[in-house]
């Protein structure tokens, strides 16, 4: 039984409370010109003339570029359809408006200030057309994904037994639909870019996840060899999937510094962001879900609707993560793609198991008050061991453990069971709920490089970028462990494209590949030098020893295993050949809801995680905290506005999008299961920033039903909703 | 021209005095740790002290900065900075670290007025600092440690 890792410190602490300058933006070499955008007003259409007189003359205005400068630039395509970039519809490359918000010019000054206010005296007319807002906006286009061109071994629906004799034969039903509005990531890091060529070769610096698909696809806009493009990110300010493609600016500001002959910065300014890049899109659910006559839940039928934007099929994944929280024989999932006229979304925090564990546990909930039972009870017979889809083993699930645990240090034990029964010292109705979720433990393949040195440092390289969620840290304390050195000698080339291939960081993928990989990297240099191997170096009389290797996710065909080296995603799982992975969580939530104004509060959640074995207790301990919040915010507060008459978000500042304060958290306990996965790699880690956030949402309004008898569906939960 | 006292330097600075502070911090004077997050003093991430006092770079223009001397978190001294940087660091408080200077900035002046405030207080001071990686509880409990160890250590 491997012993828990020990609990150190973050080992970029000390940079992030000196103000070091770690970030893309910090950079700023001699020279350089600062670039900004401007952007469409209209929501769709066609440019018709730009009049940039007022603009050209300006002090310190040097260039101003438009569509009619880039005949020579390429598309760098879609992530999800084989190409790079956050949607396949690059500014530009031709004269249509897609969405509002969209770059229509580019201006380059000697100050940031100058290029704004040249910015907003160009003038743009344009041709306007019809647009479809939201999904239930008239002009829409639905596609079943099902029915659609999307890889269908991966988008088909999700299908166990046969769900509709089943539901149509229960004793018991809950039908209930759902709303989720759209979302933005709003990492505090700004998405930009400083783009530096010395001869052909270039150089950005840009905060992100995923730096091959920068090099890449900058590579394939510009049609230069990708070789002559750096990519360096050794921190990025939080991403929560914003930042895991190439985004809008990077390609043009490269080409504008190739045209300026110096170098280029842009920081694309918030409120451009939310319709530039990418965003959780508006979806609605509906699931009804089956109970025999036993009290076991023996059908679900899961349907859900989701924005896309008109030129890409943003697939959905939501039936996949519905399916497996449970074990329900019989389960029909069924997902429609929505094309509105909006920038493509992606992936915000828990893209799809979000909203799925918030139907799907609200729905199992509101299931258990039907048959007369206690809740965590409910959800602990219906534990299983075998995927209820594919039929294969599980390689790990102890989410009967983290309800177990969860209940016991919430005291569940002392919540009477009827709703509006519990009161708070203030008359306040208090209402304690329990929600849980799961997340897909994928796999990424990897390169890892390792040197160790003659000074007793080691240096890995692996595919892998820090946002936040502590992979330094991981690294550090695995290679510290491995080696029985201080964690602070171990240096990580990591989010750099000058290391080893730079997979994207997403999908709760990151630990559990970059991990494995540099600990396979470590064996192989014991293997060679032996049990004592800075002796051996000695003796060999080396100032570095150097070993690499390749790895691929359990079953990962070779195939789909080298997309890694042509900067594109190469992740494998949940389901492998021989077994399925998930990680799991149980959150308990007490709410305070004012009797009056019906404010709710959320003063306590306790969060029990199943994510394997925890490489890095302190830094795990703050994602679950960091998930705790997001799935309060996805609750009670967020939401991106949209007014069918303009198009585009309304709220595009972090004064309306309203984001979780310090004042809205209470208090939040977390503990570990921390027994290693005895499947998925040899360190036993699935993954953990993304399962944090599942299951919040779904504790929060569970507990909004015990305090106060109401079963909401639509996020944001509002005060209004319970007058 | 105007003169800025970033610090306890003074600098030349030949920018329009209509510039932001923050621009003139990190593009002309190249102290990058004050951070840009929104430019509408909502996120709190620029926040700098202008005469010992906390505020938002992002909008205080340099011609009014220009009487007024600037501290910035490279410059961040004393007590009770170290005390809050240690505790930061005991806490696990940054993850991706992006809005912390604006956070310490904030939390040192908070200290300094006030030997041990109450979270209420702890709410209060630090409502215009926003952490998206939700940091908040280990700032609160930071503050909290660092106000322990300051008492301590003068008692």
């Amino acid at each position: 039984m491997a012993k828990p890792f020990t609990n150190i410190a973050r080992v970029d602490a000390r940079a992030k409370v000196t103000g070091a300058p770690i970030y893309g933006a910090d950079k700023l070499p001699q020279g350089t010109l600062h670039a900004a955008f401007v952007v469409s007003t209209i929501v769709k259409g066609r440019v018709a003339r730009i009049d940039n007189s007022l603009a050209t003359n300006l002090p310190g205005v040097r260039h101003i570029l438009t569509h009619l400068d880039a005949a020579d630039l390429k598309s760098a395509g879609f992530l999800l359809a084989g190409g790079y970039g956050c949607q396949n519809s690059f500014p530009f490359l031709t004269d249509r408006v897609a969405y509002r918000g969209q770059p229509v010019a580019l201006l380059l000054a000697d100050t940031l200030e100058q290029a704004l206010h040249a910015a907003s005296l160009v003038e743009v007319e344009y041709l306007e057309e019809a647009f479809s807002s939201s999904i239930r906006s008239e002009g829409v286009t639905t596609i079943a994904q099902v029915d659609s061109p999307l890889p269908q071994q991966l988008f088909r629906d999700t299908v166990a037994g046969d769900a509709l004799p089943a539901f149509a034969a229960a004793s018991v039903t809950v039908d209930a639909t759902y709303y989720s509005p759209p979302q933005h990531q709003n990492p505090i890091e700004l998405i930009g870019t400083v783009a530096v060529w010395e001869g052909d070769q270039l150089t950005l610096y840009e905060g992100t996840q995923n730096s091959s698909a920068l090099k890449f696809g900058v590579a394939q806009m510009l049609g230069i060899e990708p070789d002559r493009i750096t990519v360096i990110s050794p921190q990025a300010g939080g991403g929560f999937g914003q930042k895991n493609s190439l985004q809008m600016q990077t390609g043009l500001v490269a080409w504008a510094a190739r045209i300026a002959g110096v170098p280029v910065k842009m920081v694309v300014p918030r409120a451009q962001l939310f319709h530039s890049a990418s965003f959780r899109p508006e979806s609605y659910h509906r699931i009804r879900l089956g109970a025999d006559a036993g009290g076991r839940l023996s059908g679900a039928l899961y349907d859900a609707d989701a924005q896309s934007s008109r030129h890409d099929l943003f697939p959905m994944d939501y039936t996949n993560a519905a399916a497996r929280l449970y074990g329900i024989p019989n389960f029909r999932g069924h997902q429609r793609i929505v094309q509105t006229d909006t920038q493509t979304p992606g992936y915000m925090r828990a893209p799809f198991e979000h909203l799925s564990s918030f139907v799907v546990d609200t729905a199992v909930d509101e299931m258990a008050a039907k048959l007369g039972r206690d809740p965590v009870e409910f959800r602990l017979t219906h534990d299983t061991d075998i995927d209820p889809i594919t039929k294969l083993p599980l390689t790990s699930r102890k989410l009967s453990d983290c309800l177990r645990r969860g209940a016991e240090i919430i005291g569940w034990s002392s919540r009477s069971r009827e709703p509006g029964s519990m009161r708070g010292s203030n008359g306040e109705l208090v209402g304690i709920g329990v929600g849980c979720g799961c997340y897909k433990a994928a796999t990424a393949a990897a390169v890892a490089f390792l040197r160790l040195s003659a000074d007793g440092r080691v240096t890995v390289s692996v595919g892998v970028h820090e946002m936040g969620q502590g992979i330094r840290t991981a690294l550090a304390n695995a290679l510290a462990d491995k080696f029985g050195i201080d964690p602070m000698l171990v240096e990580a080339v990591i989010g750099d494209t000058r290391g080893v291939p730079q997979h994207t960081t997403a999908g709760s993928w990151g630990t559990a590949t970059a991990i494995p990989a540099a600990m396979e990297a470590a064996d192989k240099l014991f293997a060679e030098l032996g049990p004592r191997p800075l002796e051996e170096l000695a003796r060999r009389n080396l100032p570095h020893y150097d070993v690499m290797i390749e790895r691929r996710a359990p079953g990962q065909p070779e195939q789909l295993a080298q997309a890694l080296h042509a900067g594109r995603p190469a992740p494998f799982g949940p389901v492998y050949p021989e077994f399925v992975s998930y990680s799991y969580i149980a959150h308990f939530a007490e709410v305070h809801v004012e009797p009056t104004t019906r404010r709710i509060r959320v003063p306590r959640v306790v969060s029990v995680v199943d994510c394997g074995r925890v490489v890095s207790p302190r830094t795990a301990e703050s994602q679950v905290r960091g998930g705790v919040v997001w799935g309060i915010g996805a609750a009670l507060f967020e939401a991106s506005e949209v007014d069918p008459r303009y198009g585009g978000f309304l709220n595009t500042d972090i004064a309306e999008y309203i984001i979780p304060v310090n004042a809205d958290i209470g208090r939040t306990e977390v503990a570990f299961i921390d027994e290693p996965d005895p499947l998925l790699n040899p360190t036993g880690v699935k993954g953990l920033g993304e399962v944090v956030m599942t299951g919040v949402a779904a504790a929060v309004v569970n507990a909004i039903w015990h305090a106060t008898g109401k079963r909401l569906r639509d996020l944001p939960v509002r005060m209004e909703h319970l007058l | 021209m105007f003169t800025l006292t970033v610090n306890s330097q003074s600098y030349d600075v030949d920018e329009d005095g209509q510039m932001p502070l923050l621009w003139v911090l990190r593009d002309t004077l190249r102290l990058t740790g004050t951070k840009y997050g929104c430019g509408i003093a909502q996120c709190g991430a620029c926040t700098v002290y202008v005469d010992n006092q906390p505020k938002r770079s992002c909008t205080l223009s340099l011609e009014i900065a220009a009487s007024s001397e600037i501290t910035t978190i490279e410059a961040l001294t004393g007590p009770e900075a170290d005390a809050i940087r240690e505790a930061w660091i005991g806490r696990d408080v940054p993850q991706c670290g992006f809005c912390q200077s604006g956070q310490i900035m904030s939390a040192v002046a908070l200290l300094r007025s006030i030997a041990a405030p109450t979270d209420a207080d702890i709410d209060m001071a630090m409502s215009g600092n926003i952490c998206r990686c939700a940091t908040y509880n280990r700032i609160r409990a930071a503050i909290h440690d660092a106000a322990e160890t300051l008492e301590r250590s003068a008692g």
